[in-house]
């Protein structure tokens, strides 16, 4: 079980986890690797809490869900309590700085807690419209699973269409995935 | 004549609905008849944007029920059919389902199994293993491979057109909500490339000729009007089933000679007892694994080697015991202890599997 790397993510629907989660295995399977993605879906299409469930790895990967994450990232308060029971000791905990939790409501298990600031970087210093990338780029980062150059490959492959109407919005999410990974990495 | 869907072999990473479609492709199937219901609808939306460009056809019927009597009348006018659906969906169509079993019809469906009974879940289970294997009146014959993998949604869905035309009985492919919406790389291919040849499909119905004089007529019944005639038409289908059931029965196992332990699980939950076992083996602790690939028929004397070889046997099923009864009647007289790990309509994860086993070593 340890050589797969497993990540869950979740947010408010609309937040773009899955899209993120989506790009994130597609990098995965275009580097060669093992890779399952897995959404949790419902009845409920909006208003509830979107979980997307990813595991790379070098063999077959089993069950398409596990009980614990290697990097387990919440960006809604919400998602903080939903995704408490997929932190262990070998989790790396990822929240956004602007969601009104306190210690109390934060795993107590986890091997590392990061609280980054994507939110007001998206809307600060980059665009709301990237929030999501700065995300991955923080995954990358944080596991290492795909390479940087892959998974902006993979991001050009989701939405080359867009970047062809405004080239900008390349440069816009390039930024983004390096911003998400110094993020993470800096934070040490 | 249009172009091949696929031309040789390729990478891709897919869905588990998109595969499917893919193979239904592959697999010169000619028409599909179908009634939307999560989680299979993807199956219909790639099929019908794929149909067109290869001369292939889909209807959307009123409900399930009508979706299982217009694959039979595919069948039965010659052409490759398929339909799929998922709970209460397979409910329904239980009824065309029947009427393919007396009249023996190669249809194919695909099931995506989600949690019951009623609507319950859109998500997932392997509650439907009753309803899929024996879920006709009377006592019909069908082929059930239950599949684990992308790859073998693939492989099987090609498998389940050819099992169902050569030997005449209706056949399933049953799959589950996470294998329906999960992606995950495999190999797409001709079937020809792989040298599957495609057994073809004929007509039973509109054949050329007077019936009598040209060919002998053909006689499709699903209505009998004594006991006798309808005692000697099981009679002969019972001892057909029997004789294929050997060359159709398939499973997967490892570890299983000197294994004090063997986890036995079907389907989606295999791939978690693989792995547990996987790491158990690792621990040096003699940990086996047996999975039943066809659910019906199932590979009965495999299953009694091993099971009657270990002290215990684990099985892991996303359901209340569903596929842990079709087990027992297998097992029957082994007295080998069955120990259950059941989580209706709940996914099953390796570590569920894993902390199992070494509680049952520690006891």
């Amino acid at each position: 079980m340890s050589k797969v790397i497993k990540i869950a993510m979740a947010g408010e629907g609309g937040q773009g986890v899955q899209s993120v989660a989506e790009i994130i295995a597609a990098a995965a399977n275009d580097e060669g690797k093992e890779c399952l993605y897995i959404p949790n879906f419902g009845v409920e299409q909006r208003g509830g809490v979107s979980i997307a469930f990813v595991q790379i790895s070098d063999e077959a990967i089993g069950a398409p869900k596990f009980n614990t994450g290697d990097i387990v990232v919440a960006l809604s308060e919400r998602a903080v309590a939903r995704t408490l029971q997929y932190v262990g000791p070998q989790t790396t905990f990822v929240y956004d700085a602007s969601l009104n939790v306190s210690a109390e409501d934060l795993p107590k298990n986890a091997k590392r807690i990061l609280e980054i600031p994507a939110v007001e970087i998206s809307k600060n210093e980059l665009s709301p419209r990237v929030f999501n990338i700065i995300i991955m780029g923080a995954v990358v980062g944080a596991t290492g699973v795909i390479s940087v150059e892959g998974a902006k490959l993979a991001i050009e492959k989701q939405l080359g269409a867009k970047f062809e109407k405004q080239p900008k919005l390349r440069e816009l999410n390039f930024s983004a995935i390096d911003r998400g990974i110094d993020l993470v990495t800096k934070a040490g | 004549m249009s172009e091949k869907p696929i031309q040789g072999e390729r990478r891709a990473f897919l869905t588990g609905n998109e595969v499917v479609a893919w193979a239904a492709v592959a697999s010169e199937a000619e028409i599909m008849f179908g009634y939307p219901i999560t989680p299979q609808n993807e199956i219909m939306h790639y099929w019908t944007r794929m149909a067109p460009k290869f001369n292939k056809r889909f209807l959307q019927t009123e409900d399930e029920i009508s979706a299982g009597f217009t694959t039979n009348g595919g069948v039965l006018a010659g052409l490759k059919a398929f339909t799929a659906t998922s709970g209460p969906g397979n409910t329904l169509m239980q009824e065309p389902i029947s009427m393919a079993e007396m009249m023996r019809l190669p249809i194919v469906t695909i099931v995506q199994q989600r949690g019951g009974p009623s609507s319950a879940t859109v998500i997932y289970s392997q509650q439907e293993v009753n309803l899929t294997t024996h879920g006709g009146n009377g006592e019909g014959l069908r082929i059930v491979y239950s599949t684990a993998t992308h790859q073998e949604l693939f492989d099987y869905t090609i498998k389940a057109f050819n099992t169902a035309w050569k030997y005449r009985f209706p056949t399933f492919v049953l799959g589950d909500g996470y294998q329906a919406k999960m992606r995950e790389p495999l190999t797409i291919y001709d079937p020809e490339v792989r040298g599957i040849e495609m057994v073809p499909a004929y007509k039973f119905v509109g054949k050329p000729g007077k019936p009598g004089v040209d060919r002998p007529p053909t006689q499709l019944r699903n209505i009998f009007n004594m006991e006798e005639e309808l005692f000697e038409e099981l009679g002969e289908q019972f001892a057909d089933f029997e004789k294929i059931s050997p060359q159709i029965a398939e499973c997967e196992q490892f570890g299983c000679e000197n294994a004090e332990i063997v986890v036995t699980a079907h389907g989606i939950v295999a791939r978690a007892a693989k792995s547990a076992v996987k790491d158990l083996r690792e621990r040096g602790l003699k940990v086996g694994y047996f999975r039943p690939i066809t659910l019906r028929p199932l590979p009965v004397k495999e299953l009694r080697d091993t099971f009657s070889r270990a002290q215990k046997v684990l099985v892991a099923e996303s359901a209340n015991g569903q596929f842990d009864q079709l087990l027992k009647y297998a097992a029957y007289g082994i007295t080998t202890e069955m120990v259950p790990l059941f989580k209706p309509g709940v996914g099953i994860n390796s570590e569920d599997i894993y902390d199992k086993v070494m509680t049952m070593l520690a006891s």
